[in-house]
């Protein structure tokens, strides 16, 4: 019993994470997560 | 069909997440500088400070001689991928010890969940390749280290495993002694073994290991700042702990993969991570692998150290020890020791998926489709950590585009490979990272022209962090030279040149050549005298230092250092040969004690 419910918590999981990503990557812009529009930059930032 | 399974997860998701990467061309980003033919004795002859290039660009030089350096970087981001999967999957695989499906699928898992985390993503994103090639090799290191076997036997297979280590360097080779080390000293053969794994650590350490204790002779020192710099930081609404906790929580906040901190793939990765633990735990207890209890205090060590940068008595203590000796720099960056947890992720991972395709027992009734559907569920958690962290998706979602270096850059090389004169190249502007605009798509990275040129150069090595007030803390570089050079040329910190280049100077700093590496306004160096134009372009402009008396001070490669690269790479061909193969792999197995029970309904 326990593992039918580990099995449709698993499958929920997954269709609700797929669902998620695939939104979100039909709707991403192609913009990179750091603006680049200078010549000097900062090894990274916090 | 088993033999090559986890060959087959290392080298798919090596194609899905590295996608586009793997074409011809550079990829450049952060730390990771690959450029046409890298001049193999500049590298070993490095520059002042800590050799942490060496010897990952060594080999890449050395590489670099027989094939593209493109090729050479694709082969290496491929090699973390298919190395680490693989060695994940066949660690667990030996551990389980079973040939059913379901082990098969449970291997699978692990090999994926370990090359498929926020920690593989960041770091990817950070650039640093042979951090992640000294993580590829840890769970092939654990194996070896609980390896039963003869001492010549034990210490060529542990030789073996680290070859991914010495060919990252020493952050590498700290991750390995941190994650193998426990297993080594707690397994089979005890303290004997431990120090055997330790003696195997240091051959492969020394090509760095020699060369930082003269750095360290000659005054070379780590700054403390970087503690405060390089801190994990919470990338997650979970905060530092639970972001550490979920495999992220770099110190860089460019180096998150997209939607990394989205509530919903968190709860989901949350969940992930707290059943893989768990499913260790269950698995540790039942079925007592031999690397169990070294793997579990390795996480809790590591996990430890990362979340000393997440509190202020942390840091100051971290930023103590590395004031009393700068050997403890590596512990600056913290969320790195979160890689046993990792490897202790993974295997939980398998451990869960095999529990879920185990057979009931007694046979229920339709177990023929109870089977199916564990089998089915353990398939589904296997590709769950795909799923949920997407920004590693074909290139990490674009990041990874590789591009062609233009054609003034090749020739301001070819020009200086062309003069045998002694003297370094200066790189300007003053500033070690750039938003390079030649690629089409701008990503910010370490300026390739420090390692373009077949010579010494002189570049500001000073590390600027961005931090969340909107100030800066700058990291003080290792370069001796370079801070000579920064006395004499005292740059404008907003555009990194000089008030004016003066070839006399330049000359006494023993600068042969100066690399414009950005677009530069030319009324900068049309105007200085005693420099001729070699090379004119839109992002690269070379020019020579005319006067004849360059001061030119040649390091040269000290005998201890070349014997100590022999000794190591002796050491590993010894290995090999013993073997007969190039990298063996050992089945760990289980205890098998009384109490171990194979497979629990």
């Amino acid at each position: 019993m326990i593992k039918v419910i580990a099995a449709c918590v698993i499958g929920a999981a997954l269709a609700g994470g797929s669902a998620y990503m695939v939104t979100n990557l039909a709707t991403e812009s192609t913009a990179t997560a750091e603006p680049v529009n200078e010549t000097l930059y900062n090894y990274g930032d916090r | 069909m088993s033999r090559w399974l986890p060959w087959a997860v290392g080298l798919v998701s090596a194609v899905l997440a590295l996608g586009p990467a793997l074409g011809r061309g550079y990829v450049l980003r952060y730390d990771m500088v690959f450029v046409p033919g890298l001049s193999l004795p500049t590298v070993l002859r490095g520059a002042d400070g800590f050799p942490r290039a060496i010897p990952s660009d060594a080999v890449v030089a050395a590489l670099s001689r027989v094939l593209p350096g493109d090729v050479v970087q694709s082969l290496a981001l491929a090699a973390v991928f298919v190395a680490g999967a693989a060695g994940a999957a066949r660690l667990a695989a030996g551990a389980l010890g079973s040939s059913r499906a379901g082990a098969r699928v449970a291997a699978a898992a692990a090999g994926l969940a370990y090359v498929w985390n926020p920690f593989v993503a960041e770091r990817l994103l950070l650039g640093q390749w042979a951090v992640l090639l000294g993580y590829a090799g840890l769970p092939w290191a654990v194996a070896a280290a609980v390896r039963r076997a003869r001492a010549a036997a034990y210490t060529a297979g542990v030789l073996r495993s680290l070859v991914p280590a010495a060919v990252g360097g020493f952050s590498s080779v700290v991750l390995t002694a941190l994650t193998a080390g426990p297993a080594a000293l707690w397994g089979r053969g005890g303290p004997a073994r431990g120090a055997l794994f330790a003696g195997a650590l240091a051959v492969v350490s020394l090509p760095w290991l020699v060369p930082s204790l003269a750095a360290g002779a000659a005054g070379a020192a780590t700054d403390p700042a970087g503690v405060e710099a390089f801190a994990p930081r919470a990338d997650t609404p979970l905060g530092t702990a639970g972001s550490l906790f979920l495999l992220g929580g770099v110190w860089n906040a460019n180096a998150v993969p997209p939607h990394h901190g989205d509530p919903v793939p968190v709860a989901l990765r949350l969940a992930l991570c707290l059943a893989a633990v768990a499913a260790w735990a269950w698995w540790v207890r039942r079925e007592r692998p031999a690397f169990g209890p070294g793997l579990t205090a390795a996480a809790a060590l590591g996990f430890a150290v990362a979340l000393l940068g997440a509190s202020a008595p942390g840091r100051e203590l971290t930023a103590g020890l590395i004031d009393l000796w700068a050997g403890f720099g590596p512990l600056r960056d913290g969320q790195l020791y979160v890689a046993p947890l990792a490897l202790l992720q993974a295997l939980g991972l398998g451990a869960a998926v095999h529990w879920l395709t185990l057979p009931a027992d007694p046979p229920a009734r339709g177990g023929r489709g109870a089977g199916a559907l564990g089998l089915a569920a353990g398939a589904g958690a296997a590709v769950l950590p795909v799923v949920l962290s997407s920004g590693l998706w074909w290139g990490a979602q674009g990041a990874l585009e590789p591009v062609q270096y233009p054609r003034a850059w090749r020739e301001a090389q070819a020009a200086v490979a062309a003069d045998d004169r002694p003297g370094a190249v200066l790189v300007l502007p003053w500033s070690a990272y750039r938003g390079i605009s030649w690629s089409g798509e701008p990503v910010v990275v370490l300026d390739p022209a420090t390692k373009l040129f077949d010579r010494r150069t002189l570049w500001n090595d000073d590390l600027a962090v961005g931090t969340p007030d909107g100030g800066t803390v700058v990291v003080r570089g290792e370069d001796a030279r370079a801070r000579e050079a920064a006395r004499v040329l005292e740059p404008d910190p907003q555009t990194g040149l000089p008030e004016s280049l003066d070839a006399v100077e330049l000359a006494g700093l023993g600068v042969r050549y100066v690399a414009l590496s950005a677009p530069v306004d030319n009324r900068f160096w049309s105007e200085a005298e005693g420099f001729s134009v070699v090379v004119e372009g839109a992002d690269m402009t070379l020019l020579e230092v005319l006067p004849p008396l360059v001061y030119a001070e040649e390091a040269d490669i000290s005998g201890l250092e070349v014997t100590g690269g022999l000794v190591t790479v002796g050491a590993i061909i010894w290995s090999v040969a013993r073997s007969g193969s190039s990298l063996g792999f050992q089945r760990t197995g289980s205890e098998r004690r009384p109490g171990a029970r194979k497979e629990i309904p």
